[in-house]
């Protein structure tokens, strides 16, 4: 084998020129692919980590059995008791992949600055937890997209209940700020309305259109007591690698029902509606580009091995003469277009590595679909897509290779001897 | 038994509507051991006797036997195991692969048949050695004389150890000295070796040293002298 990839590789210095546009062409084209891959694979980690901490799902969410189909319309019926609540915390924590449980509470009614009212949905959340998501978002990312979650004010704090987070836009049209009275009104588990005085402790971007009029952030013991309740809605769950949260949803489901409490799990993926959109719209661009990057690279190979099989038509002829199979010769054409995949992927992992340090020294920032803040454009070096690439671009070129060749190994052997 | 058989031989090329009789109807046997030199006028099917015999053609109909072999039936990559074990080409324009160096053109029909690295560069070297090139062996064809290049193809053709080599014209790119040379030493080999060698020429100065002559005109043989 060795043989012939010499002699293949000495065929490739025959016409340097013409094999380094073949190996630039595939270079870029793997370029191409790598650069958007990479793009694609930091823009899933961001919104993943924008699903678990910025949307505050968490990796997984405990809720009462049945809170999905019904606990909208019968809220007191779907709360976990305060020892329920107290049971899951401690079986949960048992986990050695867990990293936060914490109890939340979703409030919905209208806030009022005096003069005008809007509707609002609430959560309500343990401070320090929060701060928690917030410090472990940072710390295993290393970065927060600037803007996003950037709190003007204070944030939540235990010994001041009463204190809120409002979301921007929601403050803008309230014209309310860090420090502004209002009171909040809500139904109560039993139906009865109640109101409470807020002070607005920070104003918040929560990264999204949508959410940024009508989102806040209630201290959870604040929450229960403007429903009138001692329970808990849900409970979250923070793990220590997002790829745990499968294992654990099976775990967790079997072990809270095993202790007799009826409940249901659901993963960040199944509740983030933007994080999967925006998946299988970016999924959809990459195999359209996919493909087309790869017709281009396997035309321009086929060309390149074309004329190369047509200059050498004589030679094909010799070695048939000289006793070559029509699959050796195959095979001889077939080293020497995978050699091009080789050499060009090469070249493209260099480019990569070239264009991903510029990104990251200087990079773009933009403002993706529904979200309110810019974002840096960043690519993630991802050795096994990389590799990956490599032996696809390689399985291509051997491929734009073989055609021609099997076609020349077909020629009457005479005619290809008499080739001028 | 003799090493190459052909009986009412004809071979008819098609261009366009015109049908093109190169051979019609050869009888020709060929024994072991022999030297044999094709000769005739251009277009009188020299060529197309040698692409017969060296089974890199078919023939319209006739039977052809080389070295026990019926050639008709055989699938294409049997044809390709019959040229490598059986027979050696040299080539008119020698034919080496320009990117090799001569001791690696000379391995290749052995690298083809898939023999080792080191059996393979054995053979080779011995091979360049009969031919005067032990010199030359890491030299590419580019800088090679015509000659050199022609007994470097000698080589190729005899590095298989076939029983049969088959030059078409082999000196018609080389002056009539190294022409000469070149015919020497196809004849020692084949006193030495006992290899059956034919070839096809023009040049009537080279016919004194075959053993025998087959003279073709339009397709056809026309005597066949002995020497």
């Amino acid at each position: 084998m060795i043989k012939w990839i010499n002699l293949a590789y000495r065929n490739i210095l025959r016409n340097k020129r013409r094999s380094l546009v073949t190996m630039i062409a595939i270079a870029v084209g793997f370029t191409s692919i790598s650069i958007f891959h990479g793009y694609i694979n930091n823009a899933y980690e961001g919104l993943r980590w924008l699903a678990i901490c910025g949307e505050r799902l968490g990796h997984l969410r405990i809720n009462k059995a049945g809170w999905k189909e019904q606990g909208k319309l019968e809220p007191y019926n779907y709360m976990f008791s305060k020892e329920q609540t107290d049971q899951i915390i401690r079986l949960v924590r048992e986990e050695k992949d867990v990293v936060l449980v914490s109890p939340q509470i979703q409030v919905m009614g209208t806030v009022t600055n005096g003069l005008t009212s809007i509707i609002f949905i609430a959560q309500g959340v343990i401070p320090q937890d929060e701060e928690f998501i917030n410090k472990f978002w940072f710390d295993v990312v290393g970065y927060v997209d600037e803007g996003y979650d950037e709190i003007i004010g204070e944030t939540l704090r235990e010994d001041k209940t009463y204190g809120v987070l409002m979301a921007k836009d929601m403050a803008h049209y309230l014209k309310m700020k860090p420090g502004s009275n209002g009171i909040v009104m809500a139904q109560t588990l039993t139906g009865q309305m109640n109101a409470m005085d807020i002070e607005i402790n920070g104003v918040y971007d929560t990264g999204n259109d949508f959410s940024n009029d009508k989102f806040m952030r209630f201290n959870f013991n604040f929450a229960q007591s403007l429903l009138d309740t001692q329970s808990a809605e849900r409970i979250l769950v923070m793990l220590k690698h997002w790829k745990h949260t499968d294992r654990l949803y099976d775990l967790l489901l079997k072990k809270i029902r095993n202790a007799g409490i009826d409940c249901e799990i659901t993963t960040w993926r199944d509740l983030s509606i933007s994080y999967n959109k925006m998946k299988s719209y970016l999924d959809t661009i990459f195999v359209f580009l996919f493909f087309i990057v790869l017709a281009i690279v396997l035309v321009t190979t086929i060309n390149t091995m074309s004329s190369t099989i047509v200059e050498r038509t004589k030679e094909i002829g010799t070695l048939r003469a000289l006793g070559m199979k029509r699959k050796g010769l195959s095979n001889l054409f077939a080293v020497e277009g995978a050699l091009l995949g080789c050499f060009g992927s090469a070249l493209g992992v260099i480019l990569h590595t070239i264009e991903w340090t510029v990104i990251r020294l200087f990079p773009l920032h933009y403002t993706p679909p529904g979200l309110s803040t810019p974002v840096a454009m960043r690519v993630n070096m991802v050795p096994w897509a990389l590799l990956a690439l490599m032996v696809c671009f390689i399985v291509l070129s051997t491929i734009a290779a073989i055609i021609p060749a099997r076609t020349a190994g077909k020629k009457n052997i005479v005619e290809a001897l008499g080739h001028s | 038994m003799a090493l190459i058989e052909m009986n009412n031989i004809t071979k008819d090329y098609h261009l366009g509507e015109t049908v093109v009789h190169a051979l019609r109807g050869i009888d020709l046997q060929i024994d072991k051991q022999e030297f044999v030199a094709v000769w005739g006028p251009s277009g009188s099917g020299k060529t197309t006797l040698l692409n017969l015999i060296g089974a890199i053609d078919d023939p319209t109909t006739g039977e052809l036997t080389i070295a026990g072999k019926k050639m008709q039936g055989l699938t294409d990559d049997q044809k390709s195991e019959h040229r490598n074990e059986t027979i050696g080409f040299v080539f008119q324009e020698f034919n080496l692969v320009p990117v090799l160096s001569a001791l690696e053109n000379v391995m290749l029909p052995l690298q083809i048949k898939g023999a080792s690295l080191a059996e393979a560069k054995k053979q080779a070297l011995m091979r360049l050695e009969e031919v005067g090139l032990s010199d030359l062996i890491h030299n590419r064809p580019a800088k090679m004389s015509g000659g050199q290049q022609q007994r470097v193809s000698i080589a190729r053709a005899l590095v298989n150890n076939p029983s049969l080599v088959i030059a078409d014209e082999p000196t018609a790119n080389l002056d009539s000295e190294t022409a000469r040379m070149v015919i020497d030493i196809m004849r020692e080999l084949n006193e030495k070796d006992h290899i059956t060698f034919i070839f096809s020429t023009h040049d009537q100065r080279l016919l004194d040293k075959v053993k025998r002559l087959v003279r073709l005109e339009d397709g056809k043989i026309m005597d066949k002298e002995t020497e």
